[in-house]
Parts: structure tokens; C-alpha cells; sequence
């Protein structure tokens, strides 16, 4: 699905800002993508949806070569929502938002209604439909971003800090979004500082340290590695340092935790 | 006299639109360190607008209740004034750059050269400002080159060199990774105490490492006003923040029978560890 082989990149008489970054992701995989500011995160994001070309190697998103491909049509295949929202909001109301995208798509009028009609109910802005965008908080703000790729269903979702800014509540509609599209075989690249969010979704993760790949594996390898915290600037989660801390595997999230817990005091669920 | 005195305000952003901030009343003192704290939409953002004097005459002039900095409503203050008085930084840093500076130098010596102040003290203030916020080795670059942190450390640095009265940070560090957040937050605790920092935030850490008195919003109404504690253990705390993930882990195992009665739930990593280390050796 998203192939990057041996990609470098510098800005026009610049130093190299990435450097050699080789990695590939498949169909309902969730990569989170992590590293210092400055690391070349952002880069690499503008890279992956095909804003910036390569200088050196390539990267192709569901057999498209972003170098040689318009990015009207990259964006058909990787769908971006950006840091701030307010950066690719661009109509007066939340229909007309997320009914931009299916407009441009080979739909029928009823597909199109039906299709937008759902995603409005799955990010909770049905009731919002007929607002100004830019009215509303910066949770629904953000949502109407979320929705309007949805939309389109691309194969591959980019997600550029997803969670900031939104509260528990707002967070946990999120988390359950992107749980759907990897479920339904979406390629999911999200950059992200918030290592409590990676930890509950991400299946794999790609550290940057400066403009260089310096991990690409699992949550927790890499959460349990200090060496690889340490490079990419991280905290590993509360509830996998606790985990360690006691003696237990490494854990992602309470549940885990709990379970492992129990286990290792060959106690069971029920057990008072 | 109050540095910022709110009484009663009650704020939509225009006749048919929903009420933000529903008869509020805040003051705060010269010197005080506050964050303002809550969930999506509780009006947080409104109020360090108006708090900083950042909305539209017409709009302030329109609405019920005051807000008195220094004394004096917001409308009746120059730019200048204002300029002097707070600063405030926004979640977007992007939007913050002045638009004229190709360098990171010269952004920062715009709004003092907007001053009149004489070359030599733009220069120490400029120099200030870039030690503070880690930017001396990025002086020369394009601002609109740098990553989202660095810009957000620039928007900082800009609001500091014009020596406000008022910092009023908008969710300050949510672009950075933590090593940055945490050299921040500590330049911050070194800035002149007589220095008033407002801090609106989603994250509990930068409020805690700041702050000394805390502000829970709900609704555009205060639900709380105190210290800390007062506010972690606050019921809207969780529902807002969410739950530590080391309270649901033991929260999850009370569930299960396997929490001893009257042990509390930890919301800490460090009262976590504690606990389970005696826990785990009560169970095995």
C-alpha cells in the first residue's frame, strides 16, 4: 500500500532534512510516526501526500509514484488531515465541507448523500450539518476534517497530531474511527507526540531522529528500548513503565496491564 | 486593583449564535500564575481572548457584563497599550508570524521596533528572548521554514521581547515533544515573578508545572477555582482529562475483586508504583 525506498529530501539549497528513510506499510496497518521537533516529521508527511517530492528515492501510495502523479489524484489514494484544520477548511457550511470531496468523486447524487450523511452521524456533526465550519470548537472543527477525507474513503489516511487539543470525550470518538478504518483495511500513518495515543493504536512504530530512520518496529520493542525513546525524545506510557517496573511484559494500555497483572498471580477475572 | 477583573460576562459571537461564556466573573491579580482549564468547547479559548483584549471592538462594546484591565474596559486601551500590557500566543503558531521578517531575528525585533524603542534595547530584549526559548541557533532561518514547535518557541519569544505585564499562553506547548515542553515549562518558572502568566490548557502536566491556582470551566461557567488538589480530584476532572491510564489499570482490577478494600486508586505513575509493589507482594 505505502512504499518509501531510500527517500532523502532538502529544500531548495538547503542541508538534507531526511536522509536514506526506507520503510513500507500494508492494508490495516496503524504506523505511527514519532520523533524530536525538528526531526523531519512534518517533512516526511508533506512527502507521503505528495505536497513535496522526493530528491533522492521514491515513494509510491497504492502503486502511484507521488513524483510523478498529480497530487489531486495522490489524493485519492492518501487522504491528509492536517495539524490545524483551519488550513484545509474551505466551505461555509459542514455539508458543503465534507460533500466536497464525494462531488469530485464518479458518484451517484444519492451516493453521495448517503455517504456523507454517514460519516456526518460517525463524527457526531449531523446536528452541525448547516454551521459555519469555522464556528464551531476545535474538537468538531477538527471532525469536520476528519469527516471530509472519510468521505472520499481513500485507501490510506494521514493524520497529522489527530488527538490534539480534543478532550477525554473527543479523543475516544477518535480513537474508535481510526479503530474502524483499520478494521477496514485502511493504511493509517499518524504523527504524533501523544505516546499514551500510539500505545493504544498504533501496530507499528517509526521513529525519525535527525532526518534519519532510527526505529521501525513494534509499540512495545520500542516503548521497552530507552536507547530508542531516547533518540526519538519520548516518554514510554505510564502503564508500560509500570509494567516494566514490576516485573511484568511490557503493556500498552490498562487492559493489558490488568490482564498480565492477573496472570502473573495465577489469578482470573472473576476471582475475588 | 485587579490586573484582569470579569464580572458577570455573558459572550456569544453574534445575536443567533450559541452563548460561550454565560455570566462569568474572574479576577486576577498582578503576579499570578493561572491556568485556565476544560473540555472541547467549555469556552476556554473565549476567555484568554478576552482576557487579552484579542476581540473586535464592536463585539466587545455589544456584551453583558465587564471586563476591566488595570481598571479600564478593553475598548478604551490603544493597540499600543494593549501591546504593552499582554501578549497573547495562540495554538497556531503559523498564524501568529508577523508575515514581515525573513529571519527569526528579525520577527523578533519587529513588534519592539513597532515600539520605538531605541536599537540597543531591542537587541537585549531580542538576545533575552532567544535564550529563553532555545532559538539561537535557528536566528537566521525563514520562520515560515521551521517545524511546528520551533514556531510556536518563536511565537513565544515574540510575545516576551515586547515586556508585557500578561502572558496569556493558548494550549503553549502542544507542538512540542517532551524534552522541548519540559526546557519550556522550566524558562517559563524562571521569567520575572512579576510577570502574570494565564495559561489555558487540555493538558494537565504544563498546568501543573506552571500554575499555582486553577480554573475548571464547564459550560462557559467557573466550576471550580483553587489549588491542585482541589482540582484533580474535581468530579468533571476525569470525565475532561480522562483517567490516568494507572488509575483505570487499578480500577480495572477492583472490578475484578482484586483491589484490597480502602486502598485508593493511584493517579500518579510514582503512588502507582508504590502501590502495586505492595500489592503485588500482598498477592504473591
Amino acid at each position: 500500500m505505502l512504499q518509501v525506498e531510500d527517500v532523502s529530501f532538502h529544500y531548495p539549497g538547503g542541508v538534507n532534512v531526511l536522509s536514506g528513510i526506507s520503510f513500507s506499510a500494508g492494508a490495516g496497518e496503524v504506523l505511527a510516526l514519532v520523533g524530536r521537533n525538528g526531526a523531519g516529521k512534518s517533512t516526511l508527511l508533506r512527502l507521503l501526500n505528495g505536497l513535496r517530492k522526493p530528491t533522492r528515492g521514491a515513494i509510491s501510495i497504492d502503486g502511484r509514484n507521488t513524483a510523478e502523479t498529480p497530487v489531486h489524484l495522490i489524493s485519492h489514494s492518501i487522504g491528509t488531515v492536517f495539524q490545524s484544520p483551519e488550513q484545509q477548511v474551505f466551505n461555509a457550511t459542514v455539508r458543503d465541507e465534507v460533500m466536497f470531496g464525494p462531488k469530485n468523486l464518479p458518484l451517484t447524487a444519492q451516493e453521495r448523500d448517503t455517504r456523507v450523511a454517514a460519516v456526518l452521524a460517525r463524527t457526531r456533526l449531523t446536528d452541525q450539518a448547516g454551521q459555519h465550519p469555522l464556528d464551531l470548537d476545535q474538537a468538531q472543527r477538527r471532525f469536520v476534517a476528519l469527516a471530509s477525507v472519510l468521505a472520499t474513503q481513500p485507501p490510506a489516511l494521514l493524520l497529522d497530531e489527530p488527538q490534539r487539543g480534543l478532550d477525554a470525550q473527543s479523543r475516544s470518538l477518535l480513537e474508535g474511527i481510526i479503530l474502524e478504518e483499520k478494521a477496514a483495511g485502511r493504511c493509517i500513518v499518524i504523527v504524533c507526540h501523544d505516546m499514551e495515543f500510539v500505545a493504544r493504536l498504533a501496530t507499528r512504530v517509526i521513529a525519525l531522529a535527525d532526518g534519519a530512520l532510527s526505529a521501525d518496529t513494534t509499540p512495545a520493542d520500542f516503548f521497552s528500548n530507552s536507547r530508542l525513546t531516547s533518540e526519538a525524545s519520548v516518554e514510554a506510557p505510564d502503564i508500560l513503565r509500570l509494567s516494566l517496573a514490576l516485573g511484568l511484559s511490557p503493556c500498552l494500555t490498562p487492559a493489558d496491564f490488568a490482564g498480565a497483572w492477573l496472570n502473573h498471580h495465577h489469578l482470573n477475572a472473576s476471582q475475588g | 486593583m485587579a490586573l484582569i477583573a470579569i464580572e458577570n460576562l455573558v459572550f456569544a459571537y453574534g445575536p443567533k449564535m450559541p452563548v460561550i461564556l454565560d455570566g462569568l466573573s474572574l479576577s486576577i491579580e498582578a503576579g499570578e500564575r493561572v491556568a485556565i482549564l476544560g473540555g472541547n468547547g467549555s469556552g476556554k479559548t473565549t476567555l484568554a481572548h478576552w482576557i487579552a483584549g484579542w476581540l473586535p471592538r464592536a463585539a466587545m462594546n455589544a456584551t453583558s457584563g465587564a471586563v476591566l484591565a488595570n481598571g479600564k474596559a478593553w475598548p478604551a486601551w490603544t493597540a499600543l497599550e494593549r501591546a504593552e500590557a499582554v501578549q497573547f500566543v495562540g495554538q497556531i503558531p503559523m498564524q501568529q508570524l508577523s508575515g514581515f521578517a525573513f529571519t527569526v531575528y528579525d520577527e523578533l525585533v519587529f513588534g519592539p521596533g513597532n515600539l520605538g524603542l531605541e536599537p540597543d534595547e531591542i537587541r537585549k530584549r531580542a538576545d533575552w528572548a532567544l535564550d529563553i526559548c532555545n532559538l539561537r541557533h535557528l536566528v537566521d532561518r525563514d520562520p515560515f521554514t521551521l517545524s511546528g514547535g520551533e514556531q510556536q518557541r518563536l511565537s513565544i519569544a515574540a510575545a516576551l521581547v515586547m515586556h508585557p505585564k500578561a502572558l496569556v499562553l493558548d494550549e503553549p506547548t502542544g507542538n512540542f515533544d517532551p524534552e522541548s515542553r519540559d526546557n519550556l515549562l522550566d524558562q517559563i518558572n524562571r521569567l520575572p515573578s512579576d510577570l502574570t502568566i494565564i495559561l489555558c490548557d487540555m493538558a494537565l502536566k504544563p498546568a501543573l508545572a506552571i500554575a499555582k491556582r486553577f480554573v475548571l470551566l464547564d459550560g462557559g461557567r467557573i466550576v471550580a477555582d483553587g489549588g491542585a488538589q482541589e482540582i484533580l480530584s474535581h468530579p468533571r476532572t476525569s470525565a475532561i482529562f480522562g483517567m490516568p491510564a494507572v488509575m483505570e489499570a487499578a480500577l480495572l482490577l477492583q472490578q475484578a475483586g482484586h483491589w484490597p478494600a480502602g486502598e485508593d486508586l493511584p493517579l500518579t505513575f510514582g503512588r502507582a508504583q508504590e502501590q502495586f509493589g505492595r500489592i503485588t507482594h500482598v498477592a504473591g
